[in-house]
C-alpha cells in the first residue's frame, strides 16, 4: 500500500527518542490540565460556598445507574486506558501502519485496503502527532468514562466511545477483517473495537432507558444472536477449521496459532500457544466440534434472556473467552506492538452487562426532568462558568480534565494533517541532522541540459540547493531527484529565487542525452529552475573533489558508487548547511520528510535575506 | 423510544450478524478463467553472439532469490583464443539485462535494459574487444527482453530497437532521437501483417542489404513471420515452410545478421507437438533445418556461432547444435549443470557456459566426445545488494 510504510527501522533511536519526548512533554501539559482545573475548582468553591454547596444538576434528578452500565462504563473505560498505555510503547510511533495496520488490511478487498491507506498515510507522514494522539484520546476516553457516572459528561464519553471506536476499526483495523478470508470469533471476529463502540453506544442511552427490561432483553438477543451466527460460520464447511492438519500443512486455526506462537512473548506463554497448536494439529476436529457447540448453546442461551439459562452459560462462556485469549489469541498486546488485548476481555464484559442487565432490571424509572437540561443550557452561558465549576462534581472536574487531554492529543494532530508534508524527523532518523556551516564553496564551469554553460558565480542571488545524481542510477537517485522536485513544489512563489541544482556524479555516462533522458523520466524536463549539470569527466571529476564527492565504478554490473549529500548553498554563494541525502527506504513519507527538509533550509535563507 | 423504533433495533441485532455471517463466508478463494492460449515465450537473454572480434556471451549471473542481486556479464572469447574474460560494460546497472548487437568488424554495441527506477535504456559500444568502452546516445524507452530486440546496421552505426510495448525504433548514427519505425499495430494492419495474423514483434534485424527487419508471432497457420519495408509498405520476408508445418502457427522467435547473412529460429506450433527450424539466408532465399521435436519443453537459450552454426539449451536442459544449412539438430551430451548459454563454433563444437552464484565454468564438447570437459573457471566479484 502506497504512502503506508515509512520504511523506517520501527525501532529507529531518534524516533524513539522524539516520540518519548512528545510524550514526556504533552504529559506534563496533561497534568497541567488536571492541576489547573482542581485549582480553579477549590478556589471557586471556597469563593462561591453557596455554589460548591448547593445541589449538582444530576442530584436533582437522580436516576441510579445500573450495574450493567457501571460495569460497560468502568471496564471499558479501563480498557482504554490500557490501550492508550500501550500506544505510548517505543515502536508504535514509526511501526504501528507498516507492522501493525497494513498485515491486518493485507487480505482485505482493494476498497478497504485504498480506505485503511489514507489513515496509514497520515500516521507515516506525521508519526509523533498521531502517536502521541492515540494515547491521549484514548486515555482520556479512558479516564472520561470512568469518572463521568451518569448525566450528559457520561453520555458524552459513551458517545466520544463510539466515534474514537469506529475511526479505529475502520483505519486500524481494517473492519476488523469482516471482509477478508479467514472469519472467525476465535481469532477476534468481528473486532475488539467494534464492541468497545457497540458498549460506548449502550453508554450513551438516556437514563430513561438504563432500568428498561426491553433493553436487556435486546442486549441478550443481540449477544445470542451474534453468538449463533458466530458458530455457523464457525461450523461452515471448506473453510479449514475442520482440520487440523491439511494436505501437510497446518489447517486455518493451528496455522494461526503457530504463527502467534512465533511471536516476541514470554517463554511460557508460547510454550502453551505451542503445546495447543500441536493439540490442534492432532484433533483439529473435535476443538472445531468444542468451538461450535460452545458458541451455539451460549447463543441459544442468550438468546432465550432468561437469567437462569443465561447465567451458567455466561459463566461457561467467559471461561471458553479466557482460554481464547490466552491460548488463540495470545492476550494480543505483547511484542511492543499490541494494540488492546483483543476481544475477548471486551466480549466477556458486554455478555455480562447483557445479563445483568436481564436480571437485576429494577422497575423502570422516569426519565430526570426536563428542567434538568435546561439547567445545563444555563450552566453553559459564559457568564455562569465560575458558579458551574464550583457545583461540579470532583467527576465532572475530571471529565473536563480528560477532554482537555483528548484536545491535548487530537489538536496538534489536526493541525499536522492540514499539512500535506511529511515531518522532517523521518529524514533526520535516517541521515542525522545537519550542521550550520559558512564558507566558501568550490566554483564550478558545467554545461545544462540544454547545452547552455552555467557558473556557481551565474546563481548569485539565489538559494541554491545542491546534490550529485547519477543518470543511470536505478534506486537512490530518482528518488533524490524527486524530493527535489517537491522541495521545488513545497517553496511554492519562493521557487523563482531558489535554484534546485544536480551534478552528474557518473564518469561513463555524462553527455547531454542522459541528463536529458534522465530528466524526462523523472518529470523535471518542465520545471524551470532545474538545473542537471555535466561536463568532460576530467571537469566532472575536478568538481567532485571539491566537494568531497566520491564516484567510483564498481565492477561486475553494478551502478556507480557515489557519495550522497545535499548541499545549501546561500545567494553569496556561501556553502550554510551540508547534510546526508541517502532517501533511505525511498517511501512516500520519506521523500516529502527530505523535500521538507530542503525547504526549510531554503526558506531560512530567504528569510535572512 | 417508539415500538417501531424497537423493531428496528431488533432487526438489526439480528441481521447485523447474518451480514457478518455472509461477508465470512464470502471470502473464499474465486475461481480463475482459463488463460488465452499465448505465444511461446522467447529465449532468454543468455545468449552468445559471434563478431569478428571474436565471440561474445552474455550470461546472468549472482543467482540470489531477489532479482536485484542478479547481475548480467559480459564474456569475450576473442578471436583465435580458447580462453574467455570477463569484459562486462562499467558504470551501469545491469540487473535489467543486457542486450548484444554486432556493429560490424570488431564493435558491439550493449544495450543495459532498465530495472527498478530506471525506465529508459542506456547504450555503450566498445570496439577493442571490450577493453574501452564509450557510452552511445540512451533509448529513451526500454528495450524488450529478447536477445534481438536490438540491431546496429554495420558500417553505418543506424539502430533499430524492439521496445517493450511492442514497437520498433530506429535512430540514425550519432542522432539523439529515435523515430517509430512501426508498431505491432501498424504492421498488423498492412496486407502482409494481415496475411501473418500478426500477433507480437519479437525480434528485430538489418538485412545484408542494410534494410531493416522485423519478426513476430503469426496466428495465421504456416506462416512465417519476417517482413522487411518496400514500396511504402511492409512485405512479408519469411521463409516458406513445408507442408508438414502449414497447419502450426509460427513464431519466430530469433532473428540476426551473422557473418553468412540473416539466421532465424522458427518454433512452429506449441506444447507437446512443438517444433524448431533454424532458417539461413545469405540473400531472398531461406535455407531450412529439418524441424527439431522439442517433446513439450520449450527454448530457454539460443545462440549463433560462426559458418552459420547454432545451438539452443531447452527447458528440459538438453543442448542441440546444428553446423549450418541443411544440417540435422545433433543432440550434445547431457548439459553440465547451470549451462545458461552455448557458444557453438564450426564443425560442430560448443563451449557450455555454466553459472552457480559467482562463478562462470566453461565446458567445452568436442563432436563425437559423450562429455564435456572442463576448461576453465571465472570467479566474477558478484556486487550483492548493490542494486536493491
Amino acid at each position: 500500500m502506497p504512502g503506508m510504510n515509512s520504511g523506517l527501522d520501527i525501532s529507529d533511536p531518534a524516533v524513539v527518542a522524539a516520540f518519548k519526548a512528545a510524550l514526556v512533554h504533552q504529559g506534563l501539559i496533561a497534568l497541567l490540565i488536571f492541576g489547573l482545573l482542581g485549582l480553579a475548582w477549590i478556589t471557586l468553591r471556597a469563593w462561591l460556598p453557596a455554589a460548591g454547596a448547593g445541589p449538582a444538576p444530576e442530584a436533582a434528578a437522580p436516576v441510579a445507574e445500573p450495574a450493567w452500565r457501571r460495569l460497560l462504563r468502568i471496564g471499558f473505560g479501563l480498557l482504554w486506558v490500557f490501550d492508550g498505555i500501550l500506544q505510548a510503547q517505543p515502536k508504535m510511533a514509526v511501526g504501528l501502519p507498516s507492522q501493525v495496520i497494513e498485515p491486518i488490511a493485507a487480505a482485505s478487498p482493494h476498497w478497504v485496503q485504498r480506505l485503511v491507506n489514507i489513515g496509514g498515510t497520515t500516521w507515516s507522514y506525521h508519526p509523533m502527532q498521531a502517536g502521541a494522539a492515540a494515547v491521549w484520546v484514548q486515555v482520556g476516553i479512558g479516564i472520561w468514562l470512568i469518572v463521568a457516572a451518569r448525566g450528559p459528561l457520561s453520555r458524552l464519553a459513551g458517545l466520544a466511545s463510539v466515534g474514537w471506536g469506529l475511526v479505529v476499526w475502520v483505519f486500524g483495523e481494517a473492519f476488523g477483517g469482516i471482509f477478508a478470508p479467514g472469519l472467525t470469533w476465535l481469532f477476534g471476529a468481528p473486532g475488539a473495537v467494534l464492541i468497545y463502540a457497540a458498549a460506548g453506544a449502550l453508554i450513551t442511552l438516556p437514563g430513561r432507558a438504563w432500568h428498561s427490561r426491553r433493553l436487556g432483553r435486546l442486549m441478550t438477543a443481540g449477544t445470542g444472536a451474534f453468538l449463533t451466527g458466530m458458530a455457523v460460520l464457525q461450523a461452515w464447511p471448506g473453510r479449514g477449521f475442520w482440520q487440523g492438519i491439511s494436505h501437510g500443512q497446518p489447517g486455518t486455526l493451528a496455522g494461526m496459532t503457530g504463527t502467534m506462537a512465533q511471536t516476541p512473548q514470554p517463554g511460557f506463554l508460547s510454550a502453551w500457544i505451542s503445546a495447543f497448536t500441536s493439540f490442534e494439529e492432532a484433533h483439529g476436529f473435535a476443538v472445531n466440534l468444542f468451538a461450535v457447540a460452545a458458541l451455539a448453546v451460549t447463543g441459544a442461551a442468550f438468546l432465550s434472556g432468561r437469567p437462569r439459562l443465561i447465567r451458567p452459560a455466561l459463566i461457561g462462556f467467559t471461561a471458553l473467552c479466557l482460554a481464547d485469549w490466552v491460548l488463540i489469541e495470545d492476550l494480543g498486546f505483547l511484542g511492543g506492538l499490541g494494540t488492546d488485548p483483543n476481544s475477548m476481555i471486551p466480549m466477556v464484559l458486554l455478555a455480562a452487562a447483557g445479563y445483568l442487565a436481564v436480571a437485576r432490571a429494577p422497575a423502570e424509572a422516569a426519565e430526570p426532568a426536563s428542567g434538568a437540561a435546561g439547567s445545563w443550557r444555563d450552566r453553559l452561558r459564559i457568564a455562569a462558568a465560575p458558579r458551574t465549576l464550583a457545583s461540579a462534581s470532583i467527576g465532572s472536574v475530571t471529565s473536563l480534565g480528560a477532554i482537555g487531554v483528548i484536545i491535548l492529543g487530537a489538536a496538534p494532530m489536526a493541525a499536522a494533517q492540514a499539512s500535506p508534508v511529511a515531518d522532517t524527523i523521518l529524514a533526520q532518523a535516517i541521515d542525522g541532522s545537519s550542521t550550520p556551516l559558512d564558507s566558501p564553496v568550490p566554483p564550478f564551469s558545467l554545461t545544462d541540459q540544454h547545452g547552455r554553460d552555467v557558473t556557481l558565480a551565474s546563481l548569485r542571488g539565489k538559494v541554491v540547493l545542491l546534490t550529485f545524481l547519477d543518470p543511470v542510477c536505478t534506486t537512490d537517485c530518482p528518488l533524490e531527484a524527486q524530493e527535489f522536485r517537491q522541495a521545488g513544489q513545497l517553496l511554492g512563489a519562493d521557487d523563482r529565487r531558489v535554484e534546485l541544482v544536480a551534478i552528474v556524479a557518473n564518469p561513463v555516462d555524462y553527455q547531454l542525452g542522459y541528463t536529458q533522458a534522465f530528466d524526462r523520466q523523472e518529470g523535471l524536463d518542465g520545471v524551470p529552475n532545474w538545473l542537471y549539470l555535466t561536463g568532460s569527466p576530467a571537469r566532472l571529476a575536478q568538481v567532485w573533489r571539491g566537494y568531497g564527492i566520491a564516484a567510483q565504478i564498481a565492477p561486475a554490473g553494478s551502478m556507480i558508487a557515489h557519495s550522497e549529500n545535499a548541499y545549501v548553498i546561500d545567494q553569496q554563494g556561501h556553502l550554510r548547511q551540508e547534510m546526508g541525502f541517502d532517501p533511505g527506504p525511498g517511501t512516500a513519507a520519506t521523500q516529502s520528510s527530505f523535500a521538507a527538509e530542503l525547504t526549510d533550509a531554503a526558506r531560512q535563507l530567504l528569510r535572512q535575506s | 423510544m417508539s415500538r417501531p423504533r424497537r423493531r428496528s433495533a431488533a432487526t438489526i441485532a439480528v441481521l447485523l450478524p447474518a451480514a457478518m455471517l455472509a461477508a465470512g463466508c464470502a471470502g473464499t478463494a474465486a475461481t480463475s478463467a482459463p488463460a488465452a492460449q499465448a505465444a511461446p515465450p522467447s529465449p532468454s537473454l543468455n545468449t552468445s553472439l559471434d563478431t569478428a572480434a571474436g565471440t561474445w556471451a552474455a550470461v546472468v549471473m549472482g543467482g540470489s532469490a531477489t532479482q536485484h542481486n542478479n547481475f548480467w556479464q559480459l564474456f569475450i572469447r576473442p578471436a583465435g583464443s580458447t580462453r574467455w574474460k570477463l569484459v562486462t560494460p562499467p558504470g551501469t546497472a545491469d540487473n535489467g539485462g543486457l542486450v548484444l548487437a554486432g556493429s560490424g568488424g570488431q564493435a558491439l554495441v550493449t544495450g543495459f535494459r532498465p530495472s527498478q527506477d530506471l525506465t529508459y535504456t542506456p547504450l555503450i559500444q566498445t570496439s577493442d574487444g571490450g577493453q574501452a568502452w564509450s557510452s552511445l546516445n540512451p533509448l529513451d524507452a526500454a528495450l524488450a527482453s529478447a536477445p534481438d530486440a536490438l540491431a546496429v546496421k554495420p558500417g553505418s552505426g543506424q539502430m533499430l530497437a524492439l521496445l517493450d510495448g511492442g514497437t520498433a525504433e530506429e535512430a540514425a548514427p550519432g542522432s539523439t532521437t529515435w523515430n517509430t519505425l512501426a508498431s505491432q499495430q501498424t504492421l498488423a494492419a498492412t496486407r502482409a501483417g494481415r496475411r501473418c495474423g500478426l500477433q507480437s514483434l519479437t525480434a528485430a534485424a538489418f538485412t545484408p542489404a542494410g534494410i531493416p527487419a522485423l519478426a513476430g508471432t503469426c496466428t495465421r497457420p504456416g506462416t512465417a513471420g519476417i517482413f522487411t519495408p518496400g514500396n511504402g509498405t511492409w512485405q512479408a520476408a519469411g521463409p516458406v515452410l513445408p507442408a508438414a508445418l502449414i497447419r502450426q502457427d509460427i513464431t519466430v522467435t530469433r532473428l540476426t545478421r551473422t557473418a553468412q547473412g540473416m539466421t532465424a529460429l522458427l518454433q512452429a506450433g506449441s506444447g507437446p507437438d512443438a517444433r524448431l527450424l533454424a532458417a539461413w539466408s545469405p540473400g531472398g532465399h531461406w535455407t531450412l533445418s529439418p524441424p527439431l521435436p522439442l517433446y513439450g519443453a520449450t527454448l530457454t537459450s539460443a545462440s549463433f556461432g560462426p559458418g552459420s552454426t547454432a545451438a539452443i539449451i531447452t527447458s528440459a536442459n538438453r543442448g542441440q547444435i546444428t553446423t549450418g544449412a541443411r544440417s540435422a539438430w545433433l543432440p550434445l551430451p547431457p548439459l553440465p549443470l547451470g549451462t545458461a548459454t552455448l557458444a557453438p563454433s564450426p564443425g560442430g563444437t560448443a563451449d557450455a557456459l555454466a553459472v552457480r552464484d559467482g562463478t562462470l565454468t566453461v565446458w567445452q564438447y568436442a563432436p563425437g566426445g559423450t562429455t564435456w570437459t572442463k576448461v576453465q573457471v571465472i570467479n566474477v566479484p558478484i556486487p550483492y545488494g548493490s542494486s536493491g
